[in-house]
């Protein structure tokens, strides 16, 4: 362990744990695509997840808000256990945002009507105030002229930076974001990207599924480094970068980076 | 003006117009074979005309078998001294029509060009009917003909080379509702339609003469009103346009109800019962379910709020089944309502919200319980359970009737069944595909008897069912199969990234279904529901198996059964074929504009 690493994990210990995966197990049908995750994200940390394709990076992400039910094993978010409880799902949800690599904006609201329905419908938040608080977000994340827009008239850039605003209106204890920048041309990548980086600054628990190395490089607490199914190696971008212990760890960096 | 520059700015001017012999080159006579396909095509059509017009002016047409029965067409044996009905019935859409207009800006992109080429073709058309019209056909409408073509074809191309830049004026709404129903009104006070009326049997016809004033005047009003709604409204929505939205949609929800009641004639109402009966329990359950509704409401009560709707089902439930057991008595009324309110409460976690919010909810309630009761009193009493069997109401009035309430009715029950179609509930999925494809199996005359004869052989003791309800509910559930299968394809198109989206916001299935599933899945749906909405317009018709005078029965049989026209089916049968038309075209036209609205707005 390098001192980083050390120094860090001392960090850590202190703070509370915000996720925690036990064993988790996913299978599709016959196919497994999770086996046996275990991982802790603790409160206000930035944990950065790596892996080729089909690594099941989004299943993992996807179970810890109950879009896949995971079939062994417990996940625990921010003190409540995942189960078939449709209470605790629905408790769950909205606290952990989730932003997608498609965005999945609703075409058929305004970017301002996006952003308040959910505040208003179940956070049940007086509209006027539900309004207030998405112009402020949409300031955040700097698009409050596209306010009375539809996400169709928007670039792809602005329409993920809505999606995180949408999400931030429920205000979220964690934030999910599955490959966030996949979808969009690389001119617009950085515009998302800064959005994200403001975000784990002011101390927002992030997970974030990226090929993006450099924001893994500047952000991230921790890095995960995933392949079929399993977490190989986590640790420190520092230790990951100078002296990956993992052979298979290290032959995926040699071929993205 | 304002409009003039507005819609100019937003929207494409037309490209430029070749001249019109370039583009008769270019698109009729291009190449051999294009020349070919021109030449026969307008034989064809030129003969179909032909074959029209001679129909229409053909010796053995006599149209004052039409002329003579408009208003049996129209309404029927509809009691003459209680007409005014209908014309405040009437009233009351056309106010609707031009509020409606003016609360969503409607503003259809009209070019003074295209406006232009409609006045010349129509000129031209005119010109060739006189033309090819039949020899027997009287010289004075052959004329008129000829100088009304006239007028139009050489007028347009006057303006056109007129006014500079024709193709890129917009012409504005306002004034094209304005010029249309100023042209209306004027022809009906001028054309020479002639008077007709049977007085003591005796068929007497003043000819040369317009309509008399019993049908100038209402129409002239109806078309005033029209006008003042909608100017009127321009000025309104130009503050209030949310709020009049919401206005009209409830109107066109609500009002038809009131409407018909209008036109089924007041109802009788035994007003010592009224008070004595009828409002007390409609004031207990508006104000007793507002109560609960308001207490239920509070956020952190969900759980609560579904018991108390589930166990309050579970009673409506059990009194349908002791109703037709006859365990013991309980009025209609109270049923429905129970029904109702558990209903509502199970929909409460949805709507619950702080204080205005269950304010609005408790309200809402109260207008539903108020609106069901009168409802509910009104069509048990006297005068309207008279006037709404098929001797007094029939003609256009029964067949506009009969769709537009089997059209509302049958959206929401659509809704449901496609969404249970589509559920992720087993039991749901195999009682709504059952109800579907049997029904889809049946043709609608086989349901229409089922519901006209057999429904009220099954009905428990002392419960009866006019014709015309009977009716209608069995065209309402089979129009409501179809509609349901319409709205699945609207359904399959919504994106899995939708619900996932939806779902990790928290939405709750309903507010999921409500908010992003169902606006999404009917916006892919319009073409199909609007050929439906068609297709349940024209199938109206069958109503007349089961013993109603719709228009097209009164066209076929009625008219050529009056001893003046002995055997005339054709003049009739042209006429109402037109009136189809015109109502079909209409809602094809207005779904399209709908649909390029909608799409402007995602602007995908
Ligand atoms: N809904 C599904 N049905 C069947 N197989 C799936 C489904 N979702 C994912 N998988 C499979 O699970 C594996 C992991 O997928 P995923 O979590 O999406 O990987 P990653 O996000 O790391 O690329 C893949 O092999 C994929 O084919
Ligand atoms: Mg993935």
């Amino acid at each position: 362990m390098t001192i980083a690493d050390r120094a860090l994990t001392e960090e850590l210990a202190g703070r509370k744990d915000m996720i925690v995966c036990r064993g988790v197990k996913k299978w599709f049908g016959d196919f497994q695509a999770l086996r046996g995750v275990d991982i802790t994200v603790k409160d206000r940390e930035v944990m950065v997840v790596l892996g080729p394709s089909g690594s099941g990076k989004s299943t993992l992400i996807r179970c810890i808000n109950r879009l896949e039910a995971h079939q062994e094993g417990s996940i625990v978010v921010d003190g409540v256990e995942l189960t078939n409880d449709l209470r605790n799902i629905e408790k769950i949800r909205s606290e952990v945002g989730m932003v997608f690599q498609q965005f999945n904006l609703f075409p058929h609201l305004t970017v301002l009507d996006n952003v308040t329905l959910a505040p208003i419908w179940v956070r049940k938040k007086p509209k006027a105030e539900a309004v207030a608080k998405a112009m402020e977000l949409l300031e955040r994340v700097g698009i409050p002229e596209q306010a009375a827009k539809f996400p169709g008239q928007l670039s792809g850039g602005q329409q993920q930076r809505v999606a995180i605003a949408r999400s931030l209106a429920m205000e979220p204890r964690v934030m999910l974001f599955d490959e966030p920048t996949s979808a969009l041309d690389p001119e617009m990548i950085k515009e998302v990207l800064d959005v994200m980086k403001e975000l784990a600054r002011s101390g927002m628990t992030m997970i974030v599924v990226t090929h993006e190395m450099g924001f893994a490089r500047e952000v991230a607490d921790r890095l995960v480094f995933m392949e079929s199914g399993e977490i190989v190696e986590v640790g420190t971008p520092e230790h990951f970068f100078a002296n990956p212990k993992e052979e298979r760890t290290k032959l995926f960096l040699s071929q993205i980076l | 003006m304002s409009d003039t520059s507005l819609s100019n700015m937003s929207r494409q001017p037309e490209t430029p117009l070749p001249s019109p012999a370039r583009w008769v080159r270019d698109n009729l006579f291009s190449s051999i074979s294009n020349t070919l396909q021109t030449i026969f095509f307008s034989l064809i059509i030129f003969g179909l005309l032909r074959w029209v017009l001679g129909q229409v002016f053909s010796e053995e047409s006599d149209w004052e078998s039409v002329a003579t029965n408009i208003r049996l067409l129209m309404t029927y044996n509809y009691p003459a001294d209680q007409f005014v009905r209908i014309w405040v019935a009437a009233g009351t859409v056309f106010f609707a029509i031009g509020s409606s207009f003016a609360a969503w800006n409607i503003n259809p992109a009209i070019t003074i060009r295209r406006l232009v080429v409609g006045f010349v073709g129509f000129g031209v058309f005119l010109l060739l009917c006189a033309v090819i019209a039949p020899s027997v056909a009287p010289s004075s409408i052959r004329n008129g003909m000829y100088i009304v073509g006239a007028v139009l074809a050489v007028g347009g191309l006057v303006v056109r080379r007129l006014v500079p830049g024709a193709h890129l004026r917009f012409v504005p709404f306002s004034r094209l509702l304005t010029g249309a129903a100023a042209i209306i009104v004027a022809l009906i006070w001028i054309l020479p339609f002639g008077r007709h009326s049977f007085s003591d049997g005796e068929l007497t016809i003043e000819r040369g003469v317009s309509v008399a004033s019993s049908t100038k005047v209402p129409w002239t009003v109806l078309f005033v009103v029209l006008l003042v709604a909608f100017f009127g409204g321009r000025v309104l929505a130009a503050r209030f346009a949310p709020v009049m939205r919401r206005a009209l949609i409830a109107w066109w929800v609500i009002g038809p109800a009131f409407v018909l009641f209008l036109v089924l004639r007041d109802p009788a109402f035994d007003w010592g019962r009224v008070w004595s009966v009828d409002v007390p329990i409609a004031a207990a359950f508006a104000l007793g379910g507002g109560a609960l509704l308001y207490v239920l409401a509070r956020p952190g009560r969900d759980d609560l709020a579904r018991v108390v709707g589930a166990v309050l089902v579970a009673f409506a439930i059990f009194n349908w089944i002791a109703a037709f057991a006859g365990w013991y008595p309980m009025l209609q009324k109270v049923r429905i309502s129970f029904l109702l309110v558990g209903l509502v409460t199970l929909l409460v976690p949805t709507f619950a919200g702080e204080r205005s919010a269950r304010i609005r909810l408790a309200t809402s309630w109260i207008g539903l319980i108020v609106v069901v009761h009168w409802l509910l009193t009104a069509i048990n009493t006297e005068s309207t359970l008279v006037i709404s069997a098929p001797p007094f109401l029939g003609g256009l009035v029964l067949t506009v009737t009969i769709a537009y309430y089997v059209m509302l009715a049958s959206f929401p029950l659509g809704v449901l069944l496609s969404l249970a179609r589509t559920s992720k509930m087993p039991i749901f999925r195999v009682l709504s595909t059952s109800f579907i494809e049997v029904v889809r199996g049946v043709p609608l005359i086989t349901v229409l008897f089922f519901f006209s004869i057999m429904l009220p052989l099954f009905l428990p003791r002392g419960m009866g069912i006019s014709d015309l309800a009977a009716v209608f509910i069995g065209y309402t559930l089979f129009s409501a199969a179809y509609m349901a299968e319409n709205l699945r394809g609207g359904l399959q198109s919504v994106r899995r990234g939708q619900y996932e989206a939806s779902d990790a916001l928290g939405l709750s299935t309903v507010q999921r279904t409500v908010f992003i599933v169902l606006p999404q899945a009917l916006r892919v749906a319009i073409p199909n529901l609007v050929g439906q909405a068609i297709a349940t317009f024209k199938e109206t018709s069958l109503i007349a198996i089961v013993g109603g005078f719709d228009i097209l029965r009164i066209a076929n049989s009625t008219i050529p059964n009056q001893p003046d026209f002995l055997g005339q089916k054709r003049p009739a049968l042209l006429f109402i074929a037109l009136v189809y038309f015109v109502f079909t075209y209409s809602m094809s036209k207005s779904a399209q504009n709908l649909e390029k609205k909608l799409q402007a707005g995602q602007a995908r």
